[in-house]
């Protein structure tokens, strides 16, 4: 038998790491990507990396680090996991900064860390304001490296079409079209690895997401048997520029400067903004949180946002928009404080931000849910070492890593955990294909050739079908429309009825997907066609979020369901009477609603079962209050 | 793996660039320094100028090693160098860009002016001894015809623009200017420099037409 | 903030070897539009201003940030990411080309392979035993050799400084500025620079540093504002310095 092979697809901070560890391993790694490897989106990610480094004189920990992971999560995601990441975390940042990786310096020329969102230490590195840029060019230095020594072989502008799967149902290989040429070709593997990041175009234009953040590939995996879970969290952004292309992340530090959001009092009130009176302008965040005002935690902070201009019709010009305002304050401070993050929304909107009022709308930023992962508890209540296990999909010989999984967020992700997840999970994902690879005995009989050419030529056909398709319908526009049903409709708050219409819009939208016509399109690097495929797909992902948050009836990290939400009794404490009733409530809920959502994908839409989460070092004994 | 010695491209790069100071550029000021003495006269120049030149011991020799051979090296893979030059003036429109495309462009002018210039002078003096004996009245006569004087004067400046530019080139190309404000100062200072040469070289000129 | 007609010409090519053309657009604007949301909105509807239904404008974007690199193209002729590029600073009609240099794949879309090769060719990593923890980190860094570094490693490889580049192009074989800088950047890094005279003298070869012309553009277009010209100056003194210790020894 020759030497195993493995696919990784997507070239994310995920999917490199799992690349290099495999390749690390002996294996020759076919890492294929939708473009050059580089330009992947944890290149968005600005603020950093959280790992405990404790030197900053705070006395933190890592424990302390688990336990802000997993009430950040409101106790959604499994616990070993999270453990062994945060864990591990002080060592991935060694390794980063081996790599060369350009981390921010103290006086002393030691890794600086600074503070991040709802957490209370110093625990976040930084690399300036481009911390994912600088993580994901250390890893592809290194990919390269092992490229040129011929142990990883690169196929860029490939995107994935389907798993090859043999008789036993084991992931065998790939099918991936060549998104020049459309040709279509099976690659065949030993391990899948699926690294191929979140799914933030359901929403577009209302999305800090990459355009290439579509999900298609997970959604392709689901399709054939993968498990997706916890698809209905998402965590949106309060303040995000707003744009016709995309909406870009505004730092919460504008608002932790002395920013002010408001809108005017009056409904469609188009006076420029600098000439309405101090009375007309409503500062509906310090009016609802006289406490916290302009810094209340970010979903609080969408959720006001979004009642205001859906609820209440005070968007700006009647839209979806909201003034952030910081023309109150000192120019000279803001620009001290807050200069680089200005010049972002100079650069993008045109308008200085000293002068003129930024507009801002919540903007769907991370999708904790993906696709099911499993993991192997250790004695010491983290996951296991080299188990074959982590990381597994249901599918076997199929792995996944990245924003594409569901594993470290529960239902809300903190501040800088994400470039920690992508890169951990994608290093224990190799690690464990590794440990797979090594528990081949003997030799598998190859997958059916006839098989291979028949998932071929099916994808062939549906590239086929859409080349020939005729109607009146422009994919560009269904997603537009798709982005504005599950904005509206599954986005920041939710409530069944909705839920429920956006489902059947879903179907409709699919059925308009029927009737795309591209003409007598020329099929060289057709990206029309390409949009169109991931779109269906897409559209099918869409689905699993939307039924996913129909399903669970409560609220819970950045799901929001306003109908079922359980708020603590005003003025009460714990010991009292009413807090106490509350807190049997909540644990009621628990009992019910704290599992994690799977979804199985069925020719009539998903089916959703849910599974118990692995609890077994912080069980969840008191509700979160932020009081 | 290829070293520096091994693949010999780094080190002609590095030769061209150290010739067209020494000796072309080294040599150029002091061609225009002694010519800068026509002002004195014909018998000024002609003996303690021209004749005192000739004068030297191994002077083919040194013409030949020291001027001769280096000139035509640092021509020759000048021409190599600049085709690979694909210059956009309009659409760049700095300074360094439209400096870059000059100092090819004069490279190749002053290869012509120099066939010209060496070919009245030096070599029309081995079969025409009245040039090698008065040089004085050989260039008052030339450069007493206008397009002459023209050719003369766009040659001498190409020249000494040529020198100038290429010295703060090789500053950042050795390494001695990296800053932004080395390099700006630096290239302030070849301003200057060429400005003074170009001066001394146009004194020298307009002293055969007295 | 009139809604005003946007002029748009697109040079396009349908295919890496067939002749290009110029096709014309005028699409209703918005005051807030860049040049990619302008060809996401171009798609949805692509007429020419002679009526003819055509195929939508190929190109490539994705984070629309300015910090992935995709997106970069001839904007009324000078090399820029279009996501940066806001209409309204514009003029009109607004031109639109290929990035030149690499070769074209169809109409702004360009292999720009090159740049990987360049980075691959200099050895542009840092070599490490293993993507494992040793723990310890790298040596420390200075708070003012960081701030130097950090500039480089902002280095997006959109490929504008090779676009604008005199002396690099299908023509010839120099490596442009980009994977320059990051030998600049990789020779700063404390055990990176264990390898600093392999990578020294892989841009001593053919195509390496000294091709350079000096005409600095590349530092003008750079819209990381990344200080290529000061790399290419300390390079050339790590260069002059290795030859030296080529012709001289040690080595």
């Amino acid at each position: 038998m020759s030497q195993p092979s493995v696919i990784v697809v997507g070239g994310g901070l995920g999917g490199l790491w799992a690349t290099v560890r495999i390749a690390d391993a002996g294996f020759t790694v076919t890492l294929l990507s939708l473009f050059e490897v580089k330009r992947s989106h944890s290149v968005c990610a600005q603020g950093g990396v959280n790992a405990v480094l404790d030197t900053k004189g705070q006395h933190d920990s890592v424990r302390q680090h688990i336990i802000d992971t997993i009430k950040g999560g409101e106790y959604l995601a499994n616990q070993p996991p999270v453990k062994s990441m945060c864990e591990d975390a002080p060592g991935l940042i060694r390794t980063f900064e081996r790599m060369g990786v350009t981390f921010s310096r103290t006086p002393e020329g030691l890794l600086d860390q600074r503070l991040f969102g709802g957490v209370k230490n110093k625990r976040t590195c930084f690399a300036g304001a481009s911390t994912g840029q600088q993580l994901l060019y250390g890893v592809d230095q290194q990919v390269r490296r092992l490229e040129s020594e011929g142990r990883v072989i690169k196929h860029e502008w490939w995107e994935f079409l389907s798993l090859l799967r043999d008789e036993a149902g084991v992931c065998r290989g790939i099918v991936a079209m060549d998104l020049r040429s459309l040709e279509v070709r099976a690659f065949m593997a030993d391990a899948v690895v699926m690294a191929t990041g979140g799914m933030g175009q359901l929403y577009a234009p209302k999305t800090t997401t990459s355009t290439n953040s579509t999900g298609a590939a997970a959604s392709r995996c689901y399709q054939q048997g993968a498990w997706l879970a916890n698809a209905e969290f998402f965590q949106f952004h309060p303040t995000a520029m707003i744009g016709h292309d995309k909406t870009r992340l505004m730092s919460e530090a504008a608002r932790g400067e002395g920013g002010r959001i408001w809108v005017p009092r009056t409904p469609g009130d188009r006076r420029p903004p600098r000439t309405i009176p101090e009375v007309e302008r409503f500062y509906f965040l310090e009016e609802f949180f006289p406490t916290y005002g302009n810094t209340v935690a970010r979903d609080e902070a969408a959720r006001a946002i979004w009642t205001v201009t859906q609820e209440m019709g005070l968007g700006l010009g009647g839209g979806d928009r909201v003034y952030l305002d910081l023309t109150h304050l000192d120019q000279a401070f803001i620009s001290t404080r807050l200069g680089a993050i200005l010049e972002i929304y100079r650069k993008f909107a045109g308008v200085d931000p000293v002068t003129e009022p930024m507009e801002i709308f919540p903007a769907a930023h991370y999708g904790m849910g993906g696709l099911w992962v499993d993991f192997e508890r250790a004695a010491d209540g983290g996951i296991a070492n080299g188990s074959v296990r982590n990381h597994a999909t249901n599918i076997p010989g199929l792995y996944a890593c990245g924003e594409c999984d569901y594993a470290y967020h529960g239902a809300n992700r903190l501040g800088a955990n994400s470039l920690l997840s992508a890169s951990y999970s994608g290093r224990v994902a190799g690690e464990s294909v590794v440990s797979y690879l090594k528990g081949f005995a003997g030799t598998r009989p190859g997958v059916r050739e006839d098989l291979i050419a028949d998932e071929v030529a099916r994808q062939q056909g549906l590239n086929r079908a859409i080349q020939e398709g005729q109607g009146s319908e422009c994919p560009y526009r269904i997603h537009q429309d798709l982005g504005a049903l599950m904005t509206a409709k599954v986005g920041v708050v939710r409530a069944n009825p909705q839920l429920e219409s956006a489902l059947s819009e879903l179907r409709q939208l699919a059925e308009r997907l029927d009737r795309v016509d591209f003409g007598a399109a020329n099929p060289w690097a057709h990206q029309g066609l390409v949009f169109a495929r991931q779109l269906r797909d897409m559209i099918t992902l869409a689905k699993v979020v939307a039924q996913g948050a129909l399903a669970r009836d409560e609220c819970r990290g950045a799901h929001y369901k306003p109908a079922f939400a359980l708020p603590i009794p005003a003025g009460t404490f714990p010991g009292d009477p009413a807090f106490e009733a509350y807190r049997a409530r909540w644990q009621e809920n628990n009992h019910q609603w704290l599992k994690t959502t799977i979804a199985e994908h069925h020719d009539d839409g998903p089916r959703i079962h849910y599974q118990e989460v692995d609890l077994s070092l912080f069980p969840p004994t008191d509700p979160r209050d932020y009081r | 793996m290829s070293t520096s010695i091994d693949n010999p491209h780094f080190l002609l790069r590095r030769v061209h660039s150290l010739l067209g100071l020494i000796p072309v550029g080294a040599f150029l000021i002091f061609h225009l320094w002694e010519n800068s003495q026509s002002r004195l006269g014909a018998e000024h120049y002609n003996e303690q100028v021209v004749a005192a030149l000739k004068g030297m011991n191994y002077l083919p020799l040194l013409e030949i090693f020291v001027i001769a051979l280096p000139l035509l090296f640092h021509a020759g893979y000048g021409l190599v160098i600049s085709a690979q030059m694909r210059s956009e003036l309009l659409r760049y429109r700095y300074p360094r860009n439209h400096l870059y495309w000059m100092q090819r462009i004069s490279g190749i002018g002053i290869l012509f002016f120099l066939l010209l210039h060496v070919g009245m002078t030096r070599i029309q003096g081995f079969w025409d001894p009245a040039v090698a004996e008065d040089l004085y009245t050989h260039m008052q006569a030339l450069l007493s015809q206008p397009w002459l004087l023209g050719v003369y004067v766009v040659g001498l400046l190409l020249s000494v623009f040529h020198f100038a530019n290429g010295l703060s080139s090789m500053a950042i190309a050795w390494g001695v200017t990296t800053s932004v404000r080395a390099q700006r100062l630096f290239g302030g200072f070849c301003v200057l420099f060429g400005l003074l040469l170009a001066a001394l070289g146009l004194h020298g000129l307009m002293g055969f037409l007295r | 903030m009139t809604e005003q007609s946007i002029h748009l010409r697109v040079r396009r090519q349908d295919r890496p070897d067939s002749p290009s053309y110029w096709q014309e657009f005028k699409l209703p604007g918005h005051p807030d539009h860049n040049v990619v949301s302008l060809l996401m909105a171009l798609r949805e509807h692509p007429v020419t201003t002679t009526g003819e239904r055509v195929d939508p404008v190929v190109w490539d974007h994705n984070c629309m940030e300015e910090v992935c690199g995709s997106c970069a193209m001839l904007i009324n002729g000078v090399p820029r990411p279009s996501c940066s590029a806001l209409v309204a600073s514009l003029t009109q009609p607004i031109r639109l080309e290929p990035l030149p240099k690499f070769p074209v794949v169809r109409d702004l879309l360009v292999d720009r392979t090159r740049i990987d090769e360049g980075l691959k060719q200099v050895k542009a990593w840092v070599r490490i035993d293993g993507l494992w923890d040793i723990h310890e980190g790298a040596p420390r860094i200075g708070p003012n050799e960081w701030a130097a570094n950090y500039l480089y490693s902002r280095c997006m490889s959109c490929g504008c400084c090779m676009a604008a580049c005199p002396q690099f192009g299908p023509h010839s074989d120099f490596l442009g500025p980009a994977p320059l800088a990051q030998v600049r950047l990789m020779n700063a890094h404390p055990t990176g620079r264990y390898d600093a005279r392999e990578r020294l003298h892989a841009i001593m070869g053919d195509g390496g540093l000294s091709d350079c012309g000096q005409a600095q553009n590349c530092v003008r277009v750079c819209p990381k504002e990344i200080p290529l010209t000061t790399a290419i100056g300390e390079l050339g003194r790590q260069t002059t310095v290795q030859m030296f210790k080529d012709l001289f020894g040690p080595s």
